[in-house]
């Protein structure tokens, strides 16, 4: 039977990386090279049967990642907003083209962006003064990286965990930056408990919602209360507690889903990124989820 | 040319003092011993004799580096410091693989030396048993090699030096510390040409100025990876032994060459560059020479 349920990830998975390998590196001058742990990642989330996987996020912490690579942020501790932020060069688009050649061919690439909001929220800012302006030069930065990505993947995901403390009133056009006009589907993921800008979310400009329902399921009750239109990536097993969700547990729980979304329910995934799960438990997550997806799929 | 305001830590390491705002005391020279093939000790012997009688016509210390690659090398290597090396003068060891740096450890406690050794060196790739074989044996020094995989730039290596860069737990100043070595000389961590490889040397000041810790670094070996230097053999030796005067130049307080051989050359540059700096922050920062800075030494 043909899959309507695709499993997927968030954007983080749990690869140890080989500081002595990499000191090695050094000291024979060579390049360090990312190569083993994106390969690890990629084959955790393949062999486990997640239709849409992510490159695993493992070179830097969801935050760092990109500010690290753009013009005007120096990193400290967290951080630091020190000029005019500028889009340098492309930040994860080698990683996204390496972890493409690592796929099986029915095995899609998901782009995960860390949303411009959080990225904002994230920093401190010694130049700007100016929240808002902080946010959409961000933004704009973000929509080159976006541009570049959609030749090499099948979705962009943009991450903004913070919107559940915080959604500014200027939230929806920060997203249309990125997401207008841009020739793949879109993912907004907020984690945290949404339930208060339910009606904010529905009306965001991407084609999937995503966020927590395993850790928060009353998010069910109040979504009930909102027509959603909006395609539904739904959080099936938890990032933040290392108990292993039984297959017959996710069904359940995607089967509540099914009932208040129906058929928009379009993929299944984790809450959350897995970087803080023991990597052995996080892959038995992502295996069960699959395990889930492809019953109910009649697999 | 560099004063820094961040009050500048000087370590004296075994009556050998390292550190301080540029002019005040000279620039270390580490050289550089046994890289490649069997350790030479007859070799080793006559360039050490050079090392040190040119450092005493100069004023410009020098420190043996001595690299040990395996581990039947150790004992032969520390019996040959034993013997030859001055008393109370001290040597850096150099060890890349953690279960070596251990076994290294032991036998420098077991003959006395760890008041002698600099440790090369402290990084990221520190081991749960190397942290605690260095707070069992904890050497006089250690040097911390602030490469960062990450980011090559000079926020790159304050980064790890903080932090970790995410890739350990603590930063390497933390790590250092929790080990219980208080004299640390930064390592800015020379990278190959085309990996950021001035980054290096723009991190002297930066380090310097951020930490007041001693600074220095290799570069000397960018010059080695610079094939395109290898069509012009003469100025490569030239262009290699010249590498180091940047360091000085850029507020650097050590610089760590090879191989030994080159002792002769780079040691009356470091001198003259010493002496180049120390004129200048002299009479525009008021920074007094030591009596064994190389410009009391030489310009008489």
């Amino acid at each position: 039977m043909k899959q309507t349920i695709r499993t997927s990830v968030i954007g983080s998975y749990p690869i140890s990386i080989n500081t002595q390998e990499l000191m090695r590196d050094y000291f024979a001058e060579q390049q360090s090279s990312w190569a083993p742990y994106i390969e690890a990642a990629i084959h955790d989330m393949t062999s486990a049967g997640v239709s849409y996987v992510s490159d695993g996020q493992t070179r830097d912490p969801f935050i760092q990642l990109f500010t690290r690579k753009m013009k005007g942020c120096r990193i400290r501790e967290r951080t630091e907003i020190i000029g005019p932020i500028q889009y340098q060069s492309p930040i994860t688009v080698q990683d996204q083209i390496y972890a493409k050649r690592l796929l099986p061919r029915q095995v899609g690439l998901i782009g995960v962006l860390t949303g411009p909001y959080t990225l904002t929220k994230s920093s401190i800012d010694s130049f700007y003064h100016d929240e808002k302006e902080i946010a959409f030069d961000f933004a704009q930065a973000l929509r080159k990286e976006a541009e570049l990505l959609t030749k090499h993947v099948d979705f962009i995901s943009i991450d903004e965990p913070v919107f559940s403390n915080e959604l500014p009133e200027y939230a929806p056009e920060l997203i249309q930056i990125i997401t207008k006009g841009i020739s793949c589907s879109t993912r907004l993921h907020v984690c945290g408990d949404v339930s208060d800008i339910i009606p904010q979310l529905v009306d965001m400009p991407v084609d999937i919602l995503s966020h927590e329902f395993k850790a928060s399921p009353h998010l069910f009750e109040a979504f009930l209360e909102y027509p959603c239109k909006k395609n539904i990536c739904l959080g099936a097993v938890r990032s933040d507690d290392v108990v292993v969700e039984s297959v017959v547990d996710i069904i359940a729980h995607i089967k509540k889903a099914l009932a208040i979304f129906d058929g928009n329910v379009v993929q299944i995934a984790p809450d959350c990124g897995q970087r803080f799960l023991p990597r052995q438990i996080a892959f038995q997550k992502l295996k069960n989820l699959a395990a889930a997806g492809e019953i109910l799929n009649g697999g | 040319m560099y004063s820094f305001t961040k009050e500048q830590k000087v370590f004296d390491i075994s009556g050998i003092s390292i550190g301080g705002q540029p002019g005040m005391y000279p620039t270390v020279l580490f050289g550089g011993l046994f890289f490649k093939g069997e350790p030479d000790f007859e070799d080793a012997k006559r360039h050490l004799q050079i090392l040190y009688e040119r450092s005493k016509q100069t004023g410009v210390p020098v420190i043996p580096d001595f690299f040990i690659r395996r581990i039947e090398y150790i004992e032969p290597i520390l019996s040959f410091i034993e013997k030859t090396i001055p008393k109370k003068h001290p040597f850096s060891i150099d060890i890349i693989e953690p279960s070596l740096k251990i076994q290294m450890l032991e036998q420098l406690a077991e003959r006395k030396l760890l008041p002698r050794t600099i440790y090369n060196s402290i990084h990221i790739g520190i081991t749960k048993e190397e942290h605690e074989a260095l707070r069992t044996y904890t050497p006089e020094a250690a040097l911390i090699v602030a490469f960062n995989p990450k980011d090559s730039s000079p926020d790159g290596k304050i980064e790890v030096l903080e932090n970790g860069a995410h890739l350990l737990e603590t930063g390497l100043l933390e790590t250092t510390h929790q080990i219980g070595i208080e004299k640390l000389l930064i390592d800015t961590a020379a990278l190959a040409p085309g990996e950021n490889s001035g980054a290096a040397i723009a991190a002297l000041p930066v380090i310097k100025e951020e930490y007041g810790l001693p600074a220095g670094c290799a570069i000397h070996n960018v010059v080695e990876k610079s094939r395109w230097l290898n069509d012009f053999p003469f100025a490569k030796k030239t262009v290699d032994v010249g590498s180091n005067a940047a360091i000085p130049l850029f507020g650097g307080d050590f610089a760590i060459f090879g191989p030994i051989e080159n002792a002769e050359l780079v040691i009356p540059l470091i001198a003259w560059q010493d002496i180049l700096v120390s004129e200048y922050t002299e009479n525009y920062f008021g920074i007094t020479p030591v009596p064994s800075h190389p410009r009391r030494k030489l310009l008489k």
